[in-house]
């Protein structure tokens, strides 16, 4: 579209302007240019939330119960029924407490995310009314005519009318960590393509730009983005499901034990009132009344843990998640590099020299002797336009804010490491003339006066695409001596740049010549529009190249991963070849692996005939993926062990993710951009940084890595693992204690004997003595081998599994039960009540009727006294069982510790 | 996806039950084979005679340490508890009433006395000896038959005008009912501290008010020389010494609260939680 057709669509023009009162019409019918927040869930429905989760639903039921029970008793004008009403009463404070703490580390974690997103008012420079205004970028509405330039945000989707050297950073929307230049020439069918769109919150970096708003607000691309991840469902935390299936296991082994005791108990003639409450106080006995608070607790301390080391965790649940991860789809900018370009490699003499990319450099190891080198690095820093911001000569160079695009800063960083000082440098070589970088000529020039007095020549200097500045060069540099450029050499030339080029790197040429001082004497004017000097036949010098390179952290974390079994995939949005190259140096795809392609040209054979099974590496393009079907897709996800996704697109992303849950597998997708967000959510668990990561990222994500750093993940997937672990043992362990406490319930229905243990002595084991041991449990130390076992599969390795159950409730349990029993007995013999005479006298113990109680040495004994004596039998009862508790607990890490083949626990065991 | 959200039918379930149960491929029966089904219940068939074992094992020592005569603990029953004859327990405690002119609301508390007093026939207390002393009557050593205890006799005659010999009726028609107290056994008890403790009834909440009561054996006392109780094993016939307390004077259509202390050292009735502790209160209304 031309512009006067645009001016027509949009009824505006592009001189003036809309009027005021237009847009104000316009504004009214679209709302203001800004993106709808998430629905937020009112945050008396969150904390709802938290008491009804698996877990509390178990102990309301069991409340519910209770009070059942408490007011049949009470109807029935039994004596004390109140222990029902406590029991509910505690059981309900229980969930509510527990409730209330969770919601409050939630909030927590919640408000640190909150104090990230400081949202500075956007200003847009708008011509309304033919004037220049500066307005708030909510009031835009389409048809606005608005002015950029470098270093503004983008206000909302526009078409460019004019531009002048203008780039944009898109990364935040597809992931390219190049900036993209724009003009007003319609290049490509795709909206996200095309050069004369600019899109909502990317910022432009350099030139400047006139355009039209074309979208404003939720219509706007980003804005779809977003309105995609809200419509994206949560999936259940494996925790959760974990819990749930735990529930199902406790209501399955209480209802079955409750029934088959209402029987028993129905067939022994009791009433069947009686019965019921027997009925209700079994299923009650088997609610594990602290559990609930020790699996809070433990999670909470994990993630305050993760929180030192960095891993933000929004939702309590999510600390486990990370830890059963078994895949790991990454974003590659920011999350593995540094988002920033950084000289990788350089060539001169003949020779690939690497450099050294990592993040807090201040020294380079290759050999700097030969006088190409100093040739080489007089052209980086003079042909540079980027300069430091001043008064930052404290802070690591690395470290220091530049003005310039990214290649420049990059040249500009590798200069003043190697050399020191770089604008002094600049200053002794007055600079006399320049032509900046255009995609046309596709280089950069500038001439300088020399710092050594005595030489009076003006030094040219060039840098740009190799290709063109090879084209302009007749020479080369050797070993500091001019060769010419003879085949031979324009050969290695060409092999080095393709080897650097295939590395994924932007590669730059290098080349000066030194001006002849009679032809060009101090005085000479240049004139950089008509070029009066020459331009070719010059001195090519060398090639430097740059990468946005892999954090140093990452390689490692990555194999850390590996071993740990997670399989680590790279989604993003940049080009293949970058993504392929940095998946390698980073470990992803691992350097003895090939992809099909790669086969295809080691075997010299066309790609269609390779073995896809011989790959192990992939890298797919977003391109392919969009002609995928979903059986494809499983079918690479399944194939390859290193799979890279290049240019795919938000939805992608999506289908990627779901391709990986659909193996079975927990996802975690780390990522920072808008882009992402969708896959966040789509995730088990989502991981978004918190340096560099957008709200939309850090909004959508479970976890919040607040130093950007992928090996912050290897820690939460250890974390997430140890809990897991420490888990299972609490478990282990109050399942255990769980049979010892409904055990005398049983016995006493079953014998008829006084009541070994009372409802409140319980719940002052389960909420009181026992939370501190089980929550002990989660400090336990990691195992040694942690990180070098799989993840856990889903559906086999439980956090509760039948053996554990088992061998809780049949053997531990019993043993438990067995000594407490003992206690109990000795207690009633040494006060005068033989076993013998206890068996069956529960109807005549528990009669206020009947005082004169005869034990089996003849003394007789009150209802009261005999209470009194109940009472000192739960407290043995409950004193033994601490004591038992302490000696498992040994038992409990011996044996529940290790998950290994050849380990007790894993063998066929006859539990 | 579709593929996720996938439920099984109740059909499938069914069959991948009935496939855990019985999986012919496999051989495996509710995921085991059947030799491993053995295996492991005769694990768990050992487990638990072992266990059963230990249990029977402490519990026989348990019982080979204790001693037969007094249990080796009585920090539970310091102060002997107090129980009424004819019994009938309301909501709130002992509640006798009845009414004069309809025998039956009577008769029943009449049958419950006579059965409590068979015990004291002379041919039941045939075994025990006459014990005239008023003191405690120590045994140290095992004077009686099969290496066991004297017992003192206490024979229903001695509550007199309540023994139910003369009036067979005890005094219920005539809206001058008997009541029998009776102090619980406390192996090695002394009550009294030499003197003899004695029953002692008044108004609850009135000690002023005058309750005309005669109480046999005389001044309501429980005779020293039935004291210690030395325990069911060597005293196998001994049987408690009894207090009949007979009111005289018994307002008709009021429901009044009495009480019936044990005076005497060593005997409590202060404790709040239990009211059948040295004494024992009772509602008493006597209708017409």
């Amino acid at each position: 579209l031309s512009a006067s057709e645009l001016e027509e669509k949009y009824g505006t023009s592009i001189n003036k302007g809309l009027s005021s009162s237009r847009a104000a019409e316009i504004l009214a019918r679209d709302g203001p240019n800004s993106l709808t927040p998430p629905k937020a869930t009112p945050e008396i429905v969150k904390f709802l939330k938290q008491m009804v989760g698996g877990f509390s639903i178990l102990l309301w039921i069991g409340a519910v119960f209770s009070w059942i029970s408490f007011g049949i008793q009470f109807a029935q004008g039994a004596e004390s029924p109140f222990d029902n009403l406590y029991l509910g009463v505690v059981l309900a404070l229980v969930v509510i407490l527990t409730g209330i703490f969770a919601y409050y580390q939630e909030a927590k974690s919640t408000n640190i995310m909150a104090s990230f997103s400081k949202m500075i008012p956007q200003q847009a420079l708008v011509i309304r009314d033919a004037e220049k205004k500066e307005l708030p970028a909510e009031q835009l509405v389409v048809g606005d005519i608005v002015e950029i330039k470098g270093g503004d945000r983008i206000p909302a989707d526009i078409r460019l009318i004019s531009a002048q050297g203008c780039k944009v950073d898109n990364s935040s929307l597809t992931g390219e960590s190049e900036p993209q230049s724009r003009s007003c020439d319609f290049t490509h069918e795709n909206p996200l393509e095309t050069k004369n769109i600019a899109f909502y919150s990317t910022t432009c970096v350099e030139g400047t730009a006139t355009g039209i708003v074309i979208n404003t607000g939720d219509r706007t691309v980003i804005g779809r983005i977003a309105s995609l991840a809200s419509g994206v469902g949560n999936e259940k935390t494996p925790i959760a499901i974990e819990i749930e299936h735990f529930v199902y296991l406790v209501a399955g082994v209480a209802i079955s034990i409750g029934v088959l005791f209402f029987i028993i108990s129905v067939s022994m003639r009791y009433k069947i009132l009686d019965s019921i409450i027997f009925l209700i106080g079994i299923i009650v006995a088997n609610v594990p009344e602290g559990l609930l608070a020790t699996v809070t607790v433990s999670l909470s301390l994990t993630a305050k843990r993760m929180a030192k080391k960095n891993c933000l965790v929004k939702n309590l649940e999510a600390v486990e998640t990370l830890g059963s991860t078994s895949i790991i789809c990454s974003d590659k900018t920011g999350t593995l590099t540094q988002n920033r370009m950084t000289v990788a490699h350089l060539w001169f003499d003949n020779q690939i020299y690497s450099a050294d990319t990592s993040e807090d450099q201040t020294t380079q190891p290759f050999d700097q002797s030969s006088p190409s080198w100093t040739a080489l690095s007089k052209i980086v820093t003079l042909c540079n336009r980027a300069e430091f911001r001043p008064g930052q000569e404290n802070l690591p160079i690395m470290k220091r804010v530049v003005v310039g695009d990214a290649s420049e800063t990059a040249l500009l960083k590798f200069a003043e490491v190697i050399l020191g000082d770089v604008m002094s440098i600049r200053a002794q070589n007055k600079k006399v003339a320049e032509i900046p970088f255009n995609s046309t000529n596709k280089f950069q020039l500038s001439i300088h006066e020399t710092d050594d007095p005595n030489d009076k020549r003006f030094l040219l200097v060039m840098k740009g695409a190799p290709e063109r500045i090879l084209e302009r060069c007749s020479t080369i540099m050797i070993n500091g001596k001019e060769e010419p450029l003879d085949s031979e050499k324009a050969e290695a030339f060409q092999t080095a740049y393709m080897e650097l080029g295939g590395m994924g790197e932007r590669v730059l040429g290098f080349c000066h010549l030194y001006l002849p001082e009679n032809e060009f004497p101090d005085t000479y004017p240049f004139d950089t529009d008509s070029m009066n000097f020459p331009t070719s036949n010059l001195c090519f010098v060398g090639l430097l190249s740059m990468i946005d390179p892999p954090r140093s952290t990452v390689p490692d974390a990555v194999s850390k991963c590996r071993s740990a079994g997670i399989k680590v995939i790279m989604v993003t949005g940049d080009h293949p070849i970058t993504a392929k190259a940095i998946a390698k140096s980073v470990g992803i795809i691992s350097a003895t692996s090939e992809t099909v392609e790669d086969i295809a040209k080691r075997l010299n054979i066309p790609v269609e005939q390779v073995n896809r099974r011989e790959a192990t590496a992939a890298v797919v393009n977003g391109m392919e993926l969009k002609d995928m079907s979903l059986q494809q897709l499983d079918d690479i996800l399944c194939n390859h062990s290193e799979i890279v996704f290049a240019r795919t697109s938000p939805q992608q992303k999506l289908i990627i993710v779901e391709g990986c849950q659909r193996q079975g597998a927990v996802v975690a997708v780390t990522g920072d951009g808008v882009n992402d967000s969708p896959a966040l959510k789509k995730a088990d668990i989502g991981i978004a940084m918190g340096i560099a990561g957008s709200d939309a990222a850090k909004n959508a994500a479970d976890m919040v890595l607040l130093d950007d750093n992928f090996a912050s993940i290897v820690t939460g997937v250890e974390e997430g693992r140890l809990i897991f672990d420490n888990l299972k043992k609490t478990i282990a362990y109050t399942l255990t204690k769980n049979i010892a406490e409904l055990c005398p319930f049983l016995i006493y229905i079953i014998a008829s004997i006084p009541m070994p243990i009372g409802t409140i002595t319980i719940l002052f084991i389960d909420l009181g003595t026992d939370i501190i041991p089980s929550v002990a449990l989660a400090y336990e130390k990691a195992e040694s081998d942690i990180m070098n076992r799989r993840p856990r599969n889903k559906k086999k390795d439980r956090l509760v599994n039948e053996q554990l159950a088992v061998y809780s409730y049949l053997q531990i349990g019993i043993i438990q039960s067995v000594g407490a029993f003992v206690t109990y007995f000795t207690v009633y013999a040494e006060q005068g009540f033989l076993p013998s005479t206890l068996l069956g006298v529960r109807v005549d113990w528990e009669n206020n009727a009947i005082n004169d109680f005869e034990d089996s040495y003849g003394q007789e004994w009150t209802k009261y006294q005999r209470m009194y004596l109940q009472w000192t039998g739960y407290t043995a009862f409950f004193v033994i069982l601490q004591v038992l508790y302490l000696t498992q607990g040994r038992i409990i890490r011996k044996l529940f510790i290790r998950r290994y083949p050849g380990s007790w626990w894993d063998k066929n065991m006859y539990y | 996806m579709a593929t996720l959200n996938e439920k099984k039918t109740c059909s499938e379930r069914m069959e991948n039950f009935r496939r855990f149960v019985w999986n012919p491929e496999t051989k495996l029966f509710m995921g085991r084979t059947l030799i491993n089904w053995v295996w492991i219940s005769l694990y768990y068939l050992a487990f638990y005679v072992v266990m059963t074992g230990l249990f029977a094992l402490s519990i026989y020592s348990l019982m080979r340490t204790v001693n037969p005569y007094e249990p080796d603990y009585q920090d539970q029953l310091k102060s002997p508890g107090v129980t009424l004859r004819p019994d009938v327990y309301g909501d709130r405690g002992l509640q006798i009433y009845y009414n004069i002119s309809e025998n039956k609301t009577w008769e029943r508390l009449v049958t419950t006395l006579q059965t409590f007093l068979t015990a004291y026939t002379p041919a039941a207390q045939h075994l025990n000896v006459n014990c005239t002393g008023d003191k405690y009557f120590i045994q140290d050593t095992f004077d009686g038959p099969n290496n066991t205890k004297l017992s003192c006799k206490f024979t229903s005659d001695m509550l007199q005008n309540c023994s139910g010999i003369a009036d067979p009726t005890f005094g219920f028609p005539e809206g001058k009912p008997c009541f029998i107290i009776k102090m619980n056994r406390i192996i090695k008890f002394y009550p009294g501290n030499g003197t003899a403790p004695r029953v002692d009834c008044t108004y609850v909440g009135d000690e002023s008010r005058p309750l005309e009561v005669d109480y046999y054996p005389v001044n309501g006392t429980f005779n020293l020389h039935y004291f210690p109780y030395y325990g069911k094993k060597a005293q196998p016939t001994y049987s408690n010494p009894l207090v009949a307390v007979k009111f005289l004077n018994i307002t008709r259509n009021v429901e009044l609260k009495i009480v019936c202390k044990i005076i005497g050292a060593g005997i409590t009735f202060d404790n709040v939680h239990d009211p059948y502790e040295g004494k024992v209160e009772f509602k008493l209304k006597i209708e017409d």
